[in-house]
Formats: structure tokens, sequence, C-alpha cells
């Protein structure tokens, strides 16, 4: 196993720039999510580990070695894709035995490792099949199985579970899950889903728009988003953004004039523009401001609300039950500790000044 | 419900379906404008001399008349042409679906630079009609000094036939999604490896149909042999044939026995590969 190290990372597609310099450290044996919406350059990353895409600029290392010239093959690396990529001719074994049949090993040795993966993906009734004869939640597991023969340094997954129907993607997750607790192994994972990310990851890799917006623990990106990107990125539902100004000393005017508290400690400049951050669970009911309920959805455990509030439709979460129906009015206390506040040019969250 | 009438329905309607109905009828007529000439050629080869003129042209022979086929052998000169037909046949299709696979796998899969320009001027090659180049070719096979030799007919053979395959071959790799063979690079399969394993395998129903083709077009060849084969020694079936025919036209028993025996191999050819054209052996490669 080992650690990977990208460093000043950039491609350029002709010359359209597609990744605008990107650096992460990932430590040996680490499960690393890459999570971003869709076309933000999360494949084109992963397949420049894999070494399937050129690097315009920029290194990239493993375990110490600079792989920027290397073949795929020479990296020690294994990718997993979304679509399975299993070689349609051949049989369960023979789709995973084949980088150890051209590597030269012998088949004695080959045997011995498809049968440990099989066993490990339960997979031994079915090394006789044909990938048109499996599931798509087999093939996908036929896919990583292929991976593991080869006792790679580091697994790359890009989006594997998207093919796969709710239950299958919840199952294969935690499957995925015991796998790297089993071979310790080091996992990028590319997926575009926040909750995928949040539930597998050791560490997440936000990236937008071909550049990284915040690496870190999960809970760590929950609590303490570095923007706004960020804070309405993680977490679902998303957290509601109101624009405010602050006016008299720890007070916040929202657009349709009605006046909050600010979460105490924050020095703000008088007339500064802000954007005013509160997680749907965050909120809560019986005082503040006059509101009424546009959608309420019970889920039996919690309720799902849609209030319109102070100019706008805000998404709250209560743990208790609530009897209240689409019209009905409802106060909304939007004031919370909880809360965040974010520059409105830069969107970049303000720190408490002790903590900066 | 009867065997037949059940063709004629929408499957679950209890109705006579009039588009089905006539999609047979027309079925039926095609087949049968299509089969009528074989029949009459199998029924006439079977014919004595005598009954060719005394019996309808589609009655079956009343007995059978092989010896039309050992006649017609011996005269046509046939152990000699099919030996020559075999001989440029079996070295042109496989050498030439060979060829095209590997041109098509490289222009559809090995990044190159002018890959794009390489694919238009192959593709030229299947815009021009071979009648059009008859007379530069001979002059070209003549300055080689290889009139009349296998090399002289086979290489234009392969010139000609190399395009049209290609252009086929290069649609299918195209279509074939590029994570597979991406998978195999990462196993540590070289682009020869990928080839031969990966493509070869998944694009066997494509080059059935296409060996089918080639070898149809090839066995029955006439224009180019003709003016490059000019020693008698040399000739394929069909000039075997023609010169039969201008000597013997009046004997239909042999000629069509003749007849049979030059387009026996092609059909036997087309009946052993046909089942490759059932496709579907790409499907559970990836996820549809
Ligand atoms: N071969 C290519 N040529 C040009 N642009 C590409 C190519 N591949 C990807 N891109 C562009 O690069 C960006 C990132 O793509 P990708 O890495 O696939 O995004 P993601 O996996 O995050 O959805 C996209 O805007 C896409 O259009
Ligand atoms: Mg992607």
């Amino acid at each position: 196993m080992a650690s990977v190290a990208i460093r000043g990372l950039k491609k350029a597609y002709g010359s359209v720039p597609v990744i605008h310099g990107v650096d992460i450290d990932i430590e040996d044996g680490e499960f690393v999510v890459l999570v971003g919406p869709s076309g933000c350059g999360k494949s084109t990353l992963l397949r420049m580990i894999a070494g399937l895409e050129s690097i315009s600029d920029g290194e990239i290392t493993i375990d110490g070695r600079r792989v920027n010239d290397l073949e795929p093959k020479d990296r020690d690396i294994a990718m997993v894709f979304q679509n399975y990529a299993l070689y349609p001719q051949m049989t369960v074994a023979q789709n995973m035995g084949f980088a150890l049949e051209l590597a030269g090993r012998r088949r004695a040795e080959i045997q011995a490792e498809i049968a440990r993966a099989a066993e490990i993906l339960s997979l031994t009734p079915l090394l006789d099949r044909k990938p048109a004869q499996l599931s798509g939640g087999q093939r996908q597991r036929v896919a990583i199985g292929r991976a593991i023969v080869r006792h790679p340094k580091v697994f790359l997954f890009d989006e594997p579970l998207s093919n796969l129907d709710a239950k299958l993607r919840v199952q294969m997750r935690s499957e995925i899950k015991a796998l790297h607790r089993r071979l310790r192994a080091t996992i990028v994972y590319v997926t575009h889903d926040q909750v995928e990310a949040m539930t597998m990851a050791d560490r997440i890799v936000v990236m937008n728009g071909g550049r990284v917006e915040q690496i870190g623990q999960p809970l760590d990106l929950y609590d303490h988003p570095a923007n706004l990107f960020v804070a309405q990125f993680i977490g679902s539902p998303a957290m509601n953004i109101l624009p405010a100004v602050a006016v008299a000393p720890g007070q916040l005017r929202l657009s349709d004039g009605s006046v909050i508290a600010a979460p105490p400690g924050f020095p703000l400049r008088h007339g500064r523009e802000i954007h005013y951050g509160l997680r749907p669970e965050d909120v809560r009911f019986g005082e503040g401001l006059p509101g009424h309920v546009i959608d309420v959805e019970p889920t039996g455990s919690e309720t799902f609300l849609v209030v319109s509030v102070a100019g706008h439709e805000i998404m709250a979460l209560a743990k208790e039950r609530l009897m209240v129906a689409p019209g009905d009015p409802i106060q909304v206390a939007l004031e919370s500790p909880k809360a965040h506040l974010f520059d409105a040019k830069n969107g970049l969250r303000l720190r408490l000044p002790d903590a900066a | 419900m009867t065997l037949a009438s059940r063709f004629f329905r929408q499957p679950g309607s209890a109705h006579l379906d009039p588009i089905l109905v006539g999609l047979w009828i027309s079925l039926i007529i095609l087949a049968a404008l299509w089969i009528a000439p074989f029949i009459f050629i199998v029924f006439t080869s079977l014919k004595s001399a005598a009954e060719v003129m005394g019996s309808s042209a589609f009655s079956p022979p009343a007995d059978y008349a092989w010896e039309n086929y050992s006649a017609a052998w011996q005269r046509g000169n046939f152990t000699t042409a099919s030996f020559n037909s075999i001989i440029i046949t079996a070295i042109k299709v496989p050498l030439g679906l060979f060829l095209s696979a590997m041109a098509a796998y490289a222009l559809a899969c090995v990044r190159m630079r002018w890959r794009k320009l390489f694919f238009v001027v192959v593709l030229f090659g299947t815009m021009i009609p071979f009648q059009v180049m008859l007379a530069p070719i001979f002059r070209q096979v003549n300055a080689f000094g290889l009139i009349n030799t296998y090399p002289g007919i086979i290489l234009p053979y392969l010139a000609f036939g190399v395009p049209y395959q290609v252009f086929i071959l290069h649609g299918f790799f195209s279509a074939v999604p590029r994570e597979l063979s991406e998978a195999a690079r990462i196993d540590g399969a070289s682009h020869f490896v990928i080839f031969r394993r990966i493509f070869l395998p998944i694009s066997l129903p494509v080059l059935a149909a296409l060996f089918i083709l080639d070898f149809v077009a090839t066995w029955n060849e006439f224009a180019m042999a003709l003016v490059i084969l000019q020693d008698s020694d040399m000739w394929t079936l069909p000039l075997g044939l023609m010169a039969f025919q201008s000597q013997f036209q009046s004997n239909y028993g042999q000629l069509n026995a003749a007849i049979v025996m030059t387009v026996l191999p092609a059909v036997i050819v087309y009946l052993i590969f046909q089942r490759y054209f059932v496709a579907g052996l790409v499907s559970g490669a990836v996820k549809e």
C-alpha cells in the first residue's frame, strides 16, 4: 500500500483548461473520496492518476516515485469503472485472471488469487459465467475482483455505484468499506453523490470547476465548510442561504427588511454584505419571524418542512412530529449559534476572531 | 389457432394484421424469385441432353445424370481452375481481413498524428469503382512483371477489398466503449494484445459477415482476373466457366453442372459462417 501525492496538477484539452492546479496528499491506507458536481474534473483527475490521461503540468507521485511518465500498468494501480468494463467474451475467472496472465504468473498462482478474490466477493459460484449472465451488482463485484487480484498499491474507483439501483448501492457501499478495512488499501474514489462521500470517506476532497474547494474529514466539512460552495454541496437537504446586511452591532437585516441577531462573536462592520447560512436541522419553530408552511414531508422519524419566511423558501428538518398542513401560519426562528456567515463577495466563511 | 395464422398476428392480438400478411406475402414472392434460377440450374445440371430439350425447365430430372458433373469437370479443366481459385481466395480473404482489422484498430483506437487524414485517404479507396482502374492496374501489374502470377492478382484484390472493410470495422471498433481497452491497458495489455484478445473476439460477428461477403466476392470475381490472368493455367473458376460456356454452350446439362460446381463453395462457406451473424457477443460488456 502506498501514499499518493498530487502537486500543482493541471490538465488542458488543447487550449481548454479543465484542471487548474490541484494539490492533494493521500496517506497510506486512506479512503479518499473526490466529490463535486458533474463536469468538475473528478474523472479527469482520477484518470491522470491512473495514467490514462496525460499530465499537462505538475506532478503525481505514488509511494514517493514520480509516475508522470509511467504506463498505467507500471504504476501499480487498479481501476474500477462506472460501466464495469468487463471483457465480454471471457468468463468471470478469466476476467479476474487476465492481468496476472499478462504479467506471466504461473497458472497455479493465478488460480489461487482468483479463488481468494472470489471468496472475498462471494463470486465463487459464478466463476464460469460470462458477464452477460450476471446482474449489475455481480458485474460490479467482478470488476472489483479484477482489481484486487493484483494487490495494487492504489485502488481507483470512478463512480462505481452509479449504475446500480438504490438498495444495491447502499449494500455495495458497505461492501467496499469492508473491503477497505480488510485490505487496508489506499483508495481514491470518485462520486458526484455527497451522501456516498460522507458515508464512505476518511477524507473528502470537494472539487468544483477544476479546483479543490476544500479537503477534510466528512463531519469537519459539514461543520466547518470553507466557503459557500462546500456549505451548499455537503449536506442533504442543502444549507439555507439568505443574503443579509450587517446593521446595528450584532444585527443582520434580511432582504425583506426583517432583522435577526447575528451569531455571537463576529465583529461585523456596519453595512457589510454577507450570506447567512443555516442548516435545515438548526431551524426552530414556535417563536421568531412569522411565516407559513408550503410543504410537509413526514418520514416517520423526522419531518421535512418547506416554509416561506422573510421572503425566502426555507428547508427545515424537525426531529419532533409537527402537526401542520400546507398554508398554516408558523413562527420560524432563524437565529442560531450554529449559523454560518459567508462573505458575499468571495464566498469564504467568516471565522470567529479567536479561531482565526 | 393454426400455426400459420400465428405469424399474421401481433403478439397478444386476436386479429390478423394486414401489414404482417403483406410483409409475409412479399417475403415469399421475393424468396421464390431468388430461388427459381437456382432450382432451374440444379435441375438442369442433372438432366441428360435429351431430357433438357424434352422437359419443362422446372420439372425435376427423371433420372439423375451425374455424369454431367464429371464430364464438365474434365472438359472445363476445373482441376486447375479450382486449385487457382482456392489458392487466391485462401490467401486473399484471411490476409485482407487481418490487414483491415489491424488498420481499423489503429485508426479507431491508437492515438496518433494525422489519424483523421489517414482515415479519409483509406475511405477514398471505397469511392473508386475498380472498373475505372482496370487499365491503370493492368499497366502497373505489368510493370512489376506480375501478369499471370498469384501476387499479381492478390495485391490488387487486397487494395480494393481493404478500404471497405476498414470502413466497416472502424465503425464497429469506435463503438466499443473505451473503458474496455483502458481496463486492458491497466491490466498490462499492449495494443497488440488488446487487439487480439479483446477486439477480435468481440467483433467475431462482424468479421464473419465480412468474411462471407469477401469470400463470395473474391471467389466470383471476374473482370480483374480476366485482365491479369491470361494464361489458361492461371484461370480461376469464373474464367474457366466462361471458357466452358463459349465452347459448350449448347450442352445445357454440363454447363449448369459447371455453374453449380463454381457456386457451391461460396454457398458452403456462407452456410458455415452465417451462424456467427448472430450478434449479442458484446452484450454484458458494459451496462447499456
Ligand atoms: N477528451 C476530452 N476532451 C475535451 N474535454 C474533455 C474531455 N474529457 C473531459 N473533458 C471536459 O473536462 C471537464 C471535466 O470532465 P470530467 O473529469 O469527466 O468531469 P466529472 O468526472 O467530474 O464529471 C468537463 O468539462 C469535460 O467536458
Ligand atoms: Mg466522471
